[in-house]
């Protein structure tokens, strides 16, 4: 068989192993991949803002805010060394806060050891309107030292 | 088709030509970032795994169908990612041929276990795809240059037709009117705040303000970097492949701008693919050498 041949053979195999895979597995069988992202232009996204708040406080507002009205300080969690996105995939794809998904979040930011800070956990939707995108904030998880409050709206087990 | 298919095999491979020091210079390059890449990925998400994960909320790929939890536990991960390490040595020095295929898998089973927390990231599927190339043919050829040849085929076939499935899904699922610059305004804002909550605050750039100032902007950034990706395939045919893939390298870097995402290895690798690295480093050798003193006018010691 000629060089060609084999080759053309070879991609030709992977290309059919390829397209299985992905059709079978939602578009993604890493390194294959239809690359889906931003294929859905236009419709309303959730993402995630962690916000510090200070001690003593025991409950969860229930408020939706602007970004702007956001209570408390900044909650950067890069520098904590977690990813942003695996914490706006956990608050947007949560449908039920079951007490091992709460514990999995609280998780990310304890990490075996008690929290030293209040946080508040939001889910950020935006939406486009007209010429401008509205975004607003939904207090989901409020992690205090020693508990963990959840917005009286989530489903639970 | 016949004809076609010959065309394209000669176009991705090209076995016959001689094969100069400038291409093994250049291909060793690709080859050693591809390994560097890998182990950076796999060392990386080993320590995140070991610190951050502890449940499947999303199973991808081979973790479908097989639990992964195991991996969170014992140190696991960051054993696979020493393996790893070990197989793309060996790969390297070419002491085990499938070296290279089953350092992929483990790297697949790295990137399940980081992945499974519901992100599903794409910045290491190009490099997966390089290991895989180089995997492949390491097991189907035993001459160098035909290995040499067959990888950088392979990769400007699967990246090509990466980017064009990509700009058939934006067309799939948004029509014609994907390219819209109210779509980057929501964009815009959907990084934004994720950027805050990377960082704690966001600054937008010149091309962010540009687009919040006037959407016909985006329109016009969203344009280019459909027609970019579109072309992707382009990249099969040599008298094409340089200038599609800067254009898709010129994407890449409107989307760092306009949407603060950068895929570095992926980007780094368009740099390696885009340019003829090695007739560059041909000249430069030529250059040295007629640089160089005629052998009968070199001085001997004293």
């Amino acid at each position: 068989m000629s060089l060609y041949k084999k080759s053309l053979r070879i991609i030709g195999s992977l290309f059919v192993v390829y397209a299985l895979l992905v059709a079978t597995h939602r578009g993604e069988f890493w390194p294959f991949s239809i690359y889906p992202m931003f294929s859905q232009a236009g419709p309303p996204w959730t993402r995630a803002l962690v916000r510090e708040v200070p001690k003593g406080k025991d409950h969860i507002p229930t408020d939706t805010v602007s970004l702007s009205e956001l209570p408390g300080s900044s909650f950067p969690v890069a520098p904590e060394g977690i990813n942003q996105n695996d914490v706006a995939n956990y608050v947007s794809k949560t449908e039920t806060w079951s007490a091992g998904r709460v514990e999995g979040l609280r998780s990310l930011f304890a990490r075996n050891e008690s929290l030293e800070t209040s946080l508040l956990i939001y889910r950020v939707r935006g939406r486009l309107l007209e010429d401008s995108v509205q975004v607003r904030a939904i207090p989901v998880l409020f992690f205090a030292p020693d508990s963990t409050h959840l917005h009286p709206s989530l489903d639970t087990d | 088709m016949q004809r076609w298919l010959h065309t394209l095999a000669h176009e991705l491979f090209d076995f016959e030509s001689p094969e100069t020091t400038g291409e093994r210079i250049y291909f060793r390059v690709i080859e050693l970032f591809l390994v560097f890449y890998a182990l950076l990925f796999c060392w990386n998400w080993g320590l995140y795994i070991q610190q951050n994960v502890s449940s499947v909320l999303l199973p991808l790929g081979i973790a479908k169908h097989v639990d992964i939890s195991f991996m969170f536990d014992h140190y696991l991960a960051l054993v696979n990612a020493g393996l790893v390490t070990i197989l793309c040595g060996v790969g390297v020095f070419r002491l085990w041929r499938p070296a290279y295929f089953v350092a992929l898998l483990l790297f697949h089973l790295q990137y399940v276990s980081r992945y499974c927390l519901g992100e599903i990231s794409h910045g290491s599927n190009l490099v997966g795809m390089g290991i895989l190339g180089l995997g492949l043919a390491h097991l189907y050829f035993r001459t160098e240059r035909y290995r040499r040849r067959f990888t950088l085929g392979f990769l400007y076939f699967f990246i090509g037709l990466g980017y064009t499935s990509a700009a058939v899904c934006k067309l799939i699922g948004t029509g014609i009117t994907w390219p819209d610059g109210h779509h980057l305004l929501m964009w815009i804002a959907e990084r934004k705040v994720d950027v805050m909550s990377k960082f704690g605050a966001f600054e937008p750039t010149m091309l962010q303000e540009l687009v919040l100032q006037d959407y016909r902007f985006g329109t016009v950034f969203l344009t280019f970097g459909l027609l970019a990706e579109l072309s992707g395939i382009l990249m099969w045919w040599r008298r094409y492949r340089y200038v599609v893939v800067l254009a898709v390298l010129g994407m890449h870097i409107g989307i760092f701008f306009t949407m603060n995402i950068m895929f570095h290895a992926s980007t780094y690798l368009l740099v390696l693919l885009g340019l003829p690295w090695h007739r560059l480093t041909d000249r430069f050798r030529s250059f040295l050498q007629s640089a160089r003193p005629p052998q009968g006018q070199r001085r001997r010691p004293a």
